[in-house]
């Protein structure tokens, strides 16, 4: 292959990974968005936590003396989901729960506020900087040509860009199929109507948080090892992206967010690689007006049809 | 003890949320990181925790709710009622603030101008995101253009403040009318989720714009407003002089303060004033038909596009006023003034102050900036605060402070007697 | 860190306490010096390094008996780096008769702030704003102990240009004050003397996926790079351009010369080039006050906190040699003499700023040490 088609193939490569972890976050966003249709603004937090458990949990084995790969991170993946879960179910009751009947924009005041909150009880509790680990997966496969410039995907890269498939088929699945999945799809059309139907509506929206919650976990587990450092600001950036992504996609659909996260984070690599790194986020903020100029309920969105 | 299984259930939920994140610390040790047990303190605290969420729980019922009845509505008490007390009242609020600079110490008169600057923002949102509905998520865009149309004509072409004032409005009201054409087709969260990669993509091209607005290293020098020409100074180089030697009395850096609080005073007299008068018009009618209902508003002959587009221009033009004065208070502005979090302060006094209402965005301003200023003891914790503050007000009140009440005239009956005998045209 | 962090804490409330007990009995006989920084938001760590400096020169002036026989008081205040909180923190400040100020720490913040102080006749000296913009203004009472950006572009370009001699350069930095002005300066520096400057771009603070630039570089077959921002970010990118195989010589200011970016790049920081001043808490002389913050438990090593030592202590020197508390006075004592501190001999020039600071090459190991290059 030519130098110029290496390099594009590589930036499409960055590009589609980036956008993968875009969309890791994204499809717990869309996801609360769809059933219960708020913005949940802490989502960001939550993936912040997780990384710092999973952190924690590395952390703490290596220090006992635990270093056999597939122990730690089965570990570190249950715990840190088992805490972000805990943390979604508690802050839906503690900050979404009594404000649910009013109108949307108190949940949304209320979903600000409590980003902030956590923002700060995480620098609280685990101090403001910088904290790094090293990487525990390391090494990839150079897929054609050899040097600097050779077209290479590292393990860790494909380990994300699977997951997010992963986690896009199980929540597709387990929505369309499952029982509990088929009880937070009636939530998302009637609520009034679900709960004469003798669901516990509470229960599902619980549930929708708690999945959305570790879903999260799985970014920060992921992220957290891929990137190798975390601070308390980490969630409230990638949950404006992941935010933008899903609203790109179409809030409320799943592929929707993968779709949305690909191609902010495809725009984003492509506009850095031939223009200019600095307006790489104006450029992707300006594709997104365009989009929704167009299709104004994102691309695989649903218009919203107005009832007379 | 009905609760008691659910007390339990919280009180060890609380436990495990805290002891997840804090009973391990993370330190870096040098270049590796080392995790240690935190000490004792901190489980004591969580322990604490723990009991007063238990406590809390199994008593919940015989606790006075947190939630206050959405149905009661604030009645003002009698001395307040009727247009000629309330003028009255209204009028000794201007005094009393009108006052207050002469009364009071430096540090709270700023504070002060900082909430005036707010107040502004508010109403200037409330127009927005309170009578027509379109939830703005990046009105902090207009407010760094105001900001910088005068920096920039300052810096370039000299303007002064006064001058630039009126430029820095219109240049917003340009920017807000540009952003209503691509969002009018948009609804909600699209909408807002737009509004919101606007106004990052101002800031980012404004940091990015190095050779003309300084990128990250901002525009200092701005001047302060001066009194008909007569700058607030100790000496000047040139022009009419200053303020104290035209007048004769001696120079305190105070006055510059409390002239820049009395003007932001008259902003905001002005701002509220203005509105009040469109909220009475057609046009702020429009708005909120807008707001309650698309469709009626649509097929009673208004058109969306124009009610949206008037919307955004009018409140965009209020935030490059605010803008324009907060360039003038810092004497430096860079793009890091501008970040999202703003957006979300402004959206959050116009939502706590009860969308729609001008009295309420004036007392949701005073608490949003006051309560962290006064909780500046426990510097650490102001922001952990801060976040906890914005959940507890929406929870507690989620109709806002003071929910906005329609304009409304009461008929008499007498009145309305004569007007069903055709009469109707002087009763509103 | 965090422990450290609570010590402070505990030491400080228990001094000022003490203090408080102090100030009952001989009032007037205090002086009170506002330690303006971050102590809450994203760089409140930064602001760590600035509040012990300062506390722990307060803590031994008095100890040694003070400023002619009068103890200092040391006040925080918290502007968390918002220019917005910091003309606030200003006033307050003013609004409280204090006319001493160890800070800000950001330049951003500093520079409004220190318009009030100025026309207050308040005196100001910042250990940690390296932004030139501050003392271009002519400026009486506004002075900093530490170096200036645009100090530290010239030695490093002239390390590249004379030791390093690439052929190909990119100079990144991460479009914030002090990042782009190094870089700014570095470029300046280079293209002056005909080396090629093949890249010159911004990336976003708080980013975390650097892999389009790396590429990007190894396109452009980059054989040096100059970073300009902090540790987070280049650490980041130390660590995917080995990930990715793109071996070039790395070069940063002294904002990534801490372990941190060991931490974050691991081997990969191994040969980094770091431009820092001479490590103070290294230097024999200060073996003393090493061993003070080492039995506070806390970290001497920050690059403020030394600066925010002698900052303190040249305020006192200055009070003390001009015998008056007249900020006026003191300033004008401050331009005419030189005065010995952590940080060496400190003379200040008209404008406020160091007459000499100086700035040595570092070589970064991936221990988290540092040798002096060339």
């Amino acid at each position: 292959m030519s130098e110029s088609l290496l390099y594009f193939f590589q930036q499409v490569i960055n590009g589609l990974t980036v956008g993968s972890t875009y969309a890791l976050i994204a499809i717990g966003y869309t996801m609360v968005y769809g059933i219960i249709g708020m913005i949940n603004f802490a989502h960001g937090e939550i993936y912040m936590i997780g990384t710092y458990v999973t952190f924690i949990v590395v952390t703490a084995l290596a220090s006992m003396g635990i270093e056999f790969l597939p122990v730690v991170l089965v570990t570190a993946l249950a715990i840190s989901m088992l805490v972000a879960g805990s943390y979604g179910y508690a802050i839906e009751r503690v900050a979404y729960r009594p404000v649910r009947g009013s109108k949307r924009l108190i949940a949304l005041i209320s979903a600000i506020g409590m980003s902030i909150f956590l923002q700060n009880y995480m620098r609280l509790a685990q101090g403001p900087r910088d904290l790094a680990m090293p990487g525990l997966i390391s090494g990839g496969w150079d897929l054609s040509g050899e040097g600097p410039l050779a077209l290479s995907l590292s393990y860790m890269q494909a380990i994300i860009f699977i997951a997010t498939l992963v986690s896009m088929g199980a929540l597709t699945w387990f929505i369309s199929r499952s029982r509990t999945g088929r009880a937070c799809r009636a939530c998302a059309q009637d609520q009034g109507m679900t709960s004469l139907l003798g669901i516990n509506t509470n229960k599902v929206i619980a549930i929708t948080f708690v999945i959305g919650a570790m879903l999260a976990a799985v970014a920060g587990f992921l992220l957290g090892l891929y990137y190798g450092v975390v601070n308390p600001m980490i969630g409230f950036i990638a949950g404006l992206k992941a935010f933008t992504a899903a609203v790109l996609g179409g809030i409320g659909s799943i592929p929707g967010a993968m779709l949305g996260g690909l191609i902010l984070g495809v725009t984003e690599n492509m506009t850095a690689a031939y223009f200019s790194t600095e307006y790489k986020d104006v450029v992707a903020f300006t594709l997104l007006c365009l989009i929704l100029l167009f299709k104004p309920s994102g691309i695989l969105g649903k218009p919203e049809v107005e009832k007379i | 003890m009905a609760n008691i299984k659910s007390a339990f259930f919280s009180a060890l939920l609380t436990l495990f949320l805290g002891v997840s994140v804090m009973g391990l610390q993370l330190e870096s040790a040098g270049i590796k990181l080392g995790v240690q047990v935190a000490d004792s303190h901190t489980f004591w605290y969580l322990g604490l925790a723990a009991l007063l969420v238990f406590g809390v729980q199994l008593f919940r019922d015989k606790l006075p709710r947190l939630r206050s009845d959405p149905e009661k509505r604030f009645e003002w008490p009698e001395v307040f009622k009727g247009e000629q007390r309330q003028r009255m009242w209204m009028a000794l609020v201007i005094i009393l603030m009108l006052m207050f600079p002469f009364v009071s110490s430096r540090g709270w008169i700023d504070i002060a101008t900082l909430v005036l600057i707010y107040v502004m923002l508010g109403l200037g949102l409330n127009i927005v995101v309170g009578l027509a509905g379109l939830l703005d998520l990046g009105y902090v865009g207009f407010y760094a253009v105001g900001a910088y149309s005068y920096a920039l004509l300052h810096q370039y072409l000299g303007f002064s403040f006064w001058e630039a004032l009126p430029l820095a409005g219109g240049m917003a009201a340009l920017f807000g009318f540009l952003l209503g054409f691509p969002v009018l087709r948009l609804r909600g969260d699209y909408l807002a989720i737009v509004t919101l990669g606007f106004g990052e993509i101002i800031r980012l091209m404004l940091n990015n714009l190095t050779e003309l607005t300084g990128g990250p290293n901002g525009i200092g020098g701005i001047p302060k407003p001066t009194f008909f020409g007569l700058e607030l100074s100790r000496r000047v180089d040139e022009g009419w002089g200053t303020l104290h030697e035209f007048f004769g009395f001696s120079y305190s850096p105070v006055h510059k303060v409390i002239y820049l609080y009395l003007l932001a005073f008259l902003l905001v007299l002005l701002t509220l004033y203005v509105i009040r008068r469109f909220i009475r018009m057609p046009i702020g009618r429009s708005w909120e038909a807008l707001r309650e209902d698309d469709i009626a508003c649509r097929s009673l002959g208004l058109s969306p596009t124009w009610v949206k587009l008037s919307a955004f221009t009018l409140g965009a033009s209020f935030a490059g006023f605010a803008g324009s004065f907060f360039a003038a208070r810092q004497g430096f502005i860079s793009p890091n003034s501008f970040a999202f979090i703003e957006s979300a302060i402004i959206l959050a006094i116009v939502v706590l102050g009860g969308m729609g209402s001008q009295l309420g965005v004036i007392l949701a301003a005073i608490a949003m900036i006051l309560l962290p200023e006064l909780a500046r003891e426990f510097n650490e914790y102001r922001m952990l605060l801060f976040g906890l503050m914005m959940v507890v007000m929406m929870v507690w009140r989620p109709q806002g402070l003071l929910p906005m009440k329609r304009p409304q005239r009461r008929l008499d009956t007498t009145r309305l007697a004569s007007a069903s005998t055709g009469e109707a045209s002087n009763v509103k | 860190m965090k422990a450290a962090f609570k010590k402070t804490l505990l030491s400080a409330a228990t001094s000022i306490a003490l203090a408080g007990v102090a100030v009952h009995a001989v009032a007037a006989d205090t002086i009170k010096i506002a330690m303006a920084g971050p102590v809450s938001g994203p760089v409140a760590q930064y602001g760590d390094m600035q509040f012990i400096g300062a506390k722990m020169a307060i803590k031994r002036i008095n100890d040694a008996g003070g400023v002619d026989g009068r103890q200092l008081e040391g006040v925080v205040f918290d502007d968390a780096c918002e220019p917005k909180q910091a003309v606030a923190v200003a006033n307050r400040i003013v609004n409280e008769g204090i006319r001493f100020v160890v800070g800000h720490l950001c330049s951003g913040s500093t520079q409004p702030a220190s318009d009030i102080y100025e026309d207050e006749g308040v005196m100001m000296i910042t250990p940690a704003s390296t932004s030139p913009a501050i003392t271009e203004r002519g400026y009486e009472m506004i002075f900093r102990t530490i170096g200036l950006d645009n100090m530290q572009g010239p030695v490093a370009a002239d390390y590249i240009i004379h030791h390093a001699k690439p052929e190909r350069v990119a100079v990144i930095h991460d479009k914030q004050q002090y990042g782009e002005g190094i870089a700014t300066a570095v470029r300046q520096g280079l293209e002056e003397a005909g080396v090629d400057v093949v890249m010159f771009e911004g990336i976003t603070a708080g980013d975390k996926d650097f892999s389009g630039l790396i590429s990007k570089m190894a396109r452009e077959k980059v054989d040096f790079v100059y970073y300009g921002g902090y540790h987070p970010e280049l650490g980041l990118i130390l660590r995917q351009s080995r990930d990715a195989g793109f071996d070039a010589q790395f070069m940063g200011p002294e904002g990534v010369g801490n372990p941190d970016i060991t931490a974050i790049a691991g081997d990969a920081s191994e040969g980094l080039l770091v431009t820092l001043p001479p490590s103070f808490d290294e230097d024999p002389r200060n073996a003393d006050l090493v061993k003070a913050f080492k039995a506070n438990d806390e970290d001497p090593s920050g690059p403020f906190v030394m600066p925010a030592y002698a900052a303190v202590q040249v305020m006192a020197d200055g009070i003390e040699g001009a015998d008056s508390t007249d900020p006026y006075d003191v300033a004008e004592y401050l331009r005419s003499h030189t005065f010995d501190t952590p940080i060496g001999q400190v003379a200040f020039d008209e404008k406020g700023d160091l007459k000499s600071f100086r700035f040595v090459v570092y070589n970064w190991h991936k221990d988290g040490s540092k040798t002096p290059a060339n």
